[in-house]
């Protein structure tokens, strides 16, 4: 019975731990999800541990603990897979992004210049008041 | 008052050329190829500087290009790309790409560009057979033989692309590229390209080596990730016809 109850312990921990970062907003949409199911699964497990011998029976493992483990680490696995996916997503766009940004940099500075040179020798044409000069140009 | 931009996109035509320079860190030469290049072929000249922590921008500038900074380090191929999306954004019909090390001759554009009308095909590479070093002869025969692109130097960074090249090249699909090589030209295959080779002069880089043949440990990784990416790719193996340049190695 010690053993079930520390099986118990750690299963409620780990899926209290978990529920509380996704209610704290540490994990963003279907990663909540996932790990809420991971979390359920835990609790399960941890305060059920027959239903391992169960799934043993059923699925005709002569030696049920080894189930959770090589399911667990298949899971694992498929995250991981899943993670480098999203990574290279991300890389993607983060690269996309970065070219666009200093494209798009480069062409602000040319407006600038241009509106620049094109304000200056507009008043420098008409020259009201010389002095008021830089204060426009910095405030646009 | 006229905004610049409405002016940038006015006078656009399909055969605007736009010369793309990646460059990091190439303060030494940028200067002097951007010069080259608006002397020798007169068109607008665009240097990415790749994150460059040296006077770089402010050099390719005074000499009378536009320039691009990146904020942070894309890689030679990422920076390339920012050059075709900027090709496409301001109108341009043809681009054609240079090293900023000084490899390529300026004076030798004119009748790439030349060629590149004449044949008309999509990519147009500039090689020089005589530079390629006994190790970088037997790589490409290992990629002719795996990717059946019948190209004699896959990393020549002298090219001319034209308004279908550029699309394909900016398009996201090309972003997860690292090097203006192999993976470039299977993309080009695969959106039906026609790719043209012709032999050039180049001199060896006045600083520094290759990017890619420096070290054995880069070259393996270079081979690795390459091979990985022509099997990626073999589902669309199909042989494209590249014409026989005139002058090719015969090795």
């Amino acid at each position: 019975m010690t053993a079930q109850i520390t099986a118990g312990l750690i299963g409620a921990l780990l899926a209290g731990a978990i529920l509380y970062l996704v209610r704290r907003d540490h994990l963003h949409g279907s990663y909540a999800l996932w790990w809420l199911a991971v979390a359920a699964v835990i609790l399960l497990l941890g305060v059920f541990p027959p239903v391992i011998d169960w799934l043993g029976r059923v699925t005709g493992i002569n030696y049920p603990p080894v189930l959770p483990i090589i399911v667990g680490i298949g899971m694992i696995l498929i995250r991981m897979l899943k993670m480098d996916i999203d990574r290279s997503q991300q890389e993607r766009q983060l690269r996309r992004l970065t070219q666009k940004l200093a494209i798009l940099e480069q062409e602000l500075t040319e407006v600038r210049r241009t509106n620049g040179a094109s304000r200056e020798s507009l008043s420098r044409e008409s020259a009201p008041a010389p002095a008021d000069l830089p204060r426009v140009v910095e405030r646009r | 008052m006229p905004s610049a931009l409405f002016v940038l996109r006015s006078n656009a035509s399909p055969s605007r050329l736009l010369a793309v320079i990646p460059a990091r860190n190439e303060a030494g030469t940028v200067a002097a190829i951007v010069r080259g290049v608006i002397a020798s072929v007169g068109c607008d000249v665009l240097v990415v500087s790749d994150a460059s922590t040296d006077e770089t921008a402010a050099l390719a500038k005074a000499a009378g290009a536009a320039v691009i900074d990146l904020p942070c380090r894309l890689g030679a191929w990422g920076a390339t790309q920012t050059g075709m999306r900027y090709a496409q954004r301001n109108r341009y019909g043809v681009v054609m790409t240079l090293d900023a090390d000084g490899q390529h001759h300026p004076q030798e554009l004119p009748a790439l560009l030349a060629e590149q009308r004449r044949c008309g095909a999509n990519v147009l590479i500039g090689t020089y057979a005589q530079r390629l070093s006994a190790a970088k002869r037997l790589a490409w025969r290992y990629f002719r033989l795996l990717t059946g692109i019948g190209v004699q130097d896959f990393t020549s960074g002298l090219r001319v692309y034209d308004r279908r090249a550029v699309r394909a090249l900016a398009s996201r699909e090309a972003s997860l590229l690292d090097y203006q090589d192999l993976g470039v030209l299977m993309l080009l295959r695969k959106k039906g390209l026609t790719l043209h080779e012709t032999p050039t002069v180049m001199s060896p880089r006045y600083q520094g080596g290759s990017r890619v043949f420096s070290s054995w440990l880069m070259v393996s990784r270079y081979m690795l990730h390459t091979t990985v990416l022509c099997f990626a790719q073999l589902g669309v193996r199909r042989r494209i016809a590249v014409p026989k340049a005139g002058a090719a190695n015969p090795s």
